[in-house]
């Protein structure tokens, strides 16, 4: 242990305020649609090139802190995720915010978001190189059978009816083919146009199916009278917190070990555990997608969880935990650090140096959240043609900010049409990201576990029942399929 | 401060090269990346671009537009204006693009203001397994045809191309299992999920040092600085020498026909920015060897690279269109 490493930037001016403004900053861009933590990362590794490691990895901290908190802001507010991580807490943060519970919905996450931020970075300080090396047995089996799980949770997200929740899935999954395929780079429903080869990003579809089609449905009530805040109480009462207590640290669980995977991230986490709290949760205050406080804690608990999570394999091992990680990766390289499992051994200063800054961005975020939502709350009840065309400029800005191609705007402009449709006949679009995510993980993961078995099923499952991993994955499926018949829900 | 210095430097530029009637650049550069954020091709363009940007007195505004394996940069780069003022940052995949079926664009189209650097490729293996050699990797992979596990990164990745090499040079059969690049492979490999795999030494030098896979051999003519201790492929099979050196390559091209004093101006800058002493650094720490060519040197080197690895996929019944469709002559 090193404690001054650990206390670094907490006592440093110039790496504190770095933190600091990282988390305000990532609050910001992780509230606006479409422009992504990844995003934000990648741009500062270039325009921190130049200054000492430090302080330019305090800044890339909070920004990343931040930035998965601050998604939750759009969400609960103007019912559009500012990132895919926050597509579950919109579920239910935008009905609190329609009962002018918005105050509140924000309290809640950013209390949630701060305890999973801190179990994440206590994870990673006592747990991480364990946690990493069984990150690494998880085999392409056992993402294809984490997959399967995520596709359970399509019965939490489709609303009313589960068959127009597997009919967007579906969707969404035919979306996710398009491009090149990965496993023979044969081009898939892309009718020869070289534009289409890179594929649809998801990203520009959830920016379409969320954010122009709420600007849309927005649009046939213009003068409707927004909802008045009240804005009284942000931080929730004690026995509110208590009674929320396990849940959270459940949510946060699903999130460190979920971010800690190579192949999933903050995303998957956050809709594995709203499934998980719909599945634990006895009898909430209010139902479930009408503004239930458990769905907005458990997604958020848990994508702050797997920030901490992202870290344990990229500073133990050198590989990237999520899509951030792998820029930090890439930053490291260009700081003149070699990135691989010696760097915790060859530099132990640095791991402690980001477990501590992670902590301090965590503090940054507490404070930094739960200041500014009062102001935040206000965002609610501002005019619809004023909110309107504002939604309309970010979602085309964010989503031409993915990778510069106009192609994915537009895109992105047909997705909002289909996707304000789509809502007309009761069709909700978190399936349809959700089936984007997974259904480039189930076709690849699947396709990995055959060839591996030499192109024969039977071996693949026979290998499969001598994993400890694999079986209890099967197990859970298992127990959550079996529970949802036995109360006689249905399937999922 | 950016001021003075650009003008300076057009300065400069307008004494060294009266045959540019007007100053140039006349405005910032685009720099397309054709690889995402923090991946091979992009570390290397983002620290070599600030060196350049000195040299150049001119700012490069850096994106990237990742996609098809790099065909959709590479598409953009060749539908912008032929200026010199859109640059594409890439690797050596659009070199098979003609083959593979995905585009007709490759860098013949293109002028090579600089190749900068070719990375070399080192065949690691899981550390439980008995191999020391490549000859007992083969021997093994021989009593047990279609049993062996080789971690790839798709058709005209590193490891399918060096795969290839081993099976022309000694027939093997194993089962290549794709991943999504060499970092998912690395780590598929250390959980035991395939049990060897050839990658760049860029990625697995780290990993190597540390102990968590094990190197069998580098795919060079000769032992490489980074990896001094790794026997060469040729020791046990002096096959491979016919294909060697082959390796990922890192680039900047503007389009053919891009005016001749632009393409000189470039030229310069890139090679004034490569030969910065911390960029040479970064390459040689990052298991590269540093080329910093470019025109007609470039080219051969391009042409040469083409044809080796165009080939080698055709006899390896990989090519979706032979090589000879495109008039690339055999090696």
């Amino acid at each position: 242990m090193t404690p001054e490493h650990v206390l670094m930037s907490w006592l440093d001016p110039v790496l504190f305020a770095a933190t600091a403004l990282g988390t305000l900053a990532g609050i910001w861009i992780g509230a606006i649609p479409g422009l992504s933590v990844t995003m934000a990362v990648s741009i500062l590794v270039s325009f921190t090139f130049a200054w000492p490691l430090e302080p330019a990895l305090a800044l890339m901290a909070g920004v990343f802190t931040g930035g998965v908190y601050g998604g939750s802001r759009s969400a609960i507010l103007l019912n559009i995720p500012g990132g895919p991580a926050a597509i579950a807490t919109a579920l239910d943060g935008y009905p609190m915010a329609q009962r002018g519970e918005a105050g509140a919905a924000i309290g809640l996450t950013t209390l949630a978001s701060f305890l999973g931020g801190l179990i994440g970075v206590a994870a990673l300080a006592l747990g991480a190189p364990a946690i990493a090396e069984v990150a690494i047995l998880f085999a392409p089996r056992d993402y294809l059978l984490l997959a399967v799980l995520g596709l359970l949770l399509v019965g939490s997200l489709s609303g009313e009816s589960l068959a127009k929740g597997l009919f967007a899935a579906g969707l969404g999954v035919t979306l996710g083919l398009v491009g090149l395929d990965p496993m023979t780079a044969e081009p898939r429903f892309t009718y020869g146009s070289v534009e289409l080869l890179g594929g649809i990003p998801y990203i520009a579809a959830m920016i379409g199916f969320f954010g122009v089609a709420e600007a849309l449905s927005q649009l046939r009530l213009p003068d409707a009278e927004p909802i008045r805040q009240r804005i009284g109480r942000i931080v929730p009462p004690c026995a509110t917190l208590l009674r929320h207590l396990p849940l959270a640290l459940r949510s946060s669980g699903i999130g460190v070990v979920i971010g800690a995977l190579p192949g999933t991230g903050g995303d998957i986490a956050a809709l594995m555990a709203y499934d998980h709290a719909r599945r634990s949760t006895r009898a909430p205050a209010h139902p479930f997608g009408s503004g239930a406080e458990e769905g907005v804690i458990a997604p958020e608990a848990a994508n702050n969880a797997a920030v901490g999570g992202a870290y344990v394999p990229m500073l133990t091992l050198g590989i990237p935990g999520d899509a951030v990680t792998a820029v930090l990766i890439g930053a490291l390289f260009v700081h003149g650090l070699k990135p691989g499992p010696m760097l915790m051994i060859e530099t132990p200063h640095l791991f402690w140096f980001t477990v501590g800054n992670l902590l301090l961005a965590n503090l940054a975020l507490l404070a930094f959240g739960l200041a500014g939502a009062r102001a935040f709350a206000r965002i609610a009840e501002v005019p619809r043609a004023v909110l309107v065309p504002l939604i309309l400029v970010l979602c085309v800005v964010g989503t031409f900010a993915i990778r510069n191609s106009l192609t994915d705007v537009w895109w992105m402009l047909g997705f909002g049409i289909t996707g304000y449709g789509l809502r007309l006949y009761g069709f909700q679009p978190g399936p349809i990201i959700l089936g984007m995510i997974l259904g480039p993980l189930m076709d690849a993961s699947w396709r990995r576990t055959v060839i591996a078995a030499g192109d024969d099923v039977l071996a693949a499952a026979i290998e499969a029942a001598g994993s400890t991993i694999s079986l209890i994955l099967v197990a859970a499926i298992v127990l959550i399929v079996l529970r949802s018949f036995s109360r006689g829900k249905g399937p999922a | 401060m950016l001021t003075r210095r650009t003008l300076g430097a057009l300065a400069a530029a307008a004494l060294a090269r009266p045959a540019l009637a007007q100053p140039w650049p006349p405005r910032d550069l685009t720099g397309i990346i054709m690889w995402g954020a923090g991946g091979a091709t992009d570390v290397v363009a983002r620290a070599l671009t600030p060196h350049v940007e000195a040299a150049l007195g001119a700012k490069i505004v850096l994106q990237n537009r990742p996609g098809g394996v790099g065909a959709i940069a590479t598409q953009a780069v060749h539908a912008a204006p032929a200026d010199g003022l859109t640059l594409l940052y890439g690797a050596e995949n659009p070199q098979l693009h003609k083959v593979l079926g995905l585009a007709q664009i490759d860098y013949a189209d293109f002028f090579p203001v600089n190749v900068i650097a070719r990375g070399v490729g080192v065949i690691v293996a899981n550390t439980s397994k008995p191999w020391t050699s490549l000859k007992a990797l083969v021997d093994d992979i021989t009593a047990n045809p279609g049993r062996v596990r080789m971690g790839a990164t798709g058709p005209g990745g590193l490891p399918h191309v060096i795969g290839a090499m081993l099976n022309a040079v000694t027939p093997v059969r194993v089962i290549a299992v794709p991943f999504d690049g060499e970092g998912p492979g690395l780590t598929a490999l250390q959980g035991g999920h395939v049990d060897f795999m050839p990658v760049g030494v860029a990625a697995a030098a780290e990993h190597i040092r540390a102990g968590r896979v094990k190197p069998i051999a580098v795919v060079n003519p000769e032992p490489v600085p980074t990896l001094p201790e790794v026997a060469p492929v040729t020791a046990d099979f002096p096959g491979f020498a016919r294909y060697l050196p082959w390796g990922p390559f890192y680039g900047v091209w503007v389009k053919r026909d891009t005016p001749a004093p632009v393409r000189a101006r470039l030229v310069e800058a890139f090679r004034t920015g490569a030969a910065n002493p911390a960029f040479v650094e970064l390459m040689a720490r990052n298991g590269n060897i540093l080329m910093n060519i470019s025109g007609d040197e470039a080219d051969a080197f391009l042409k040469r690279w083409q044809s080796v690895t165009s080939w080698l996929l055709q006899e390896a019944g990989a090519a979706r269109r032979s090589p000879e469709e495109f008039g690339i002559p055999r090696p």
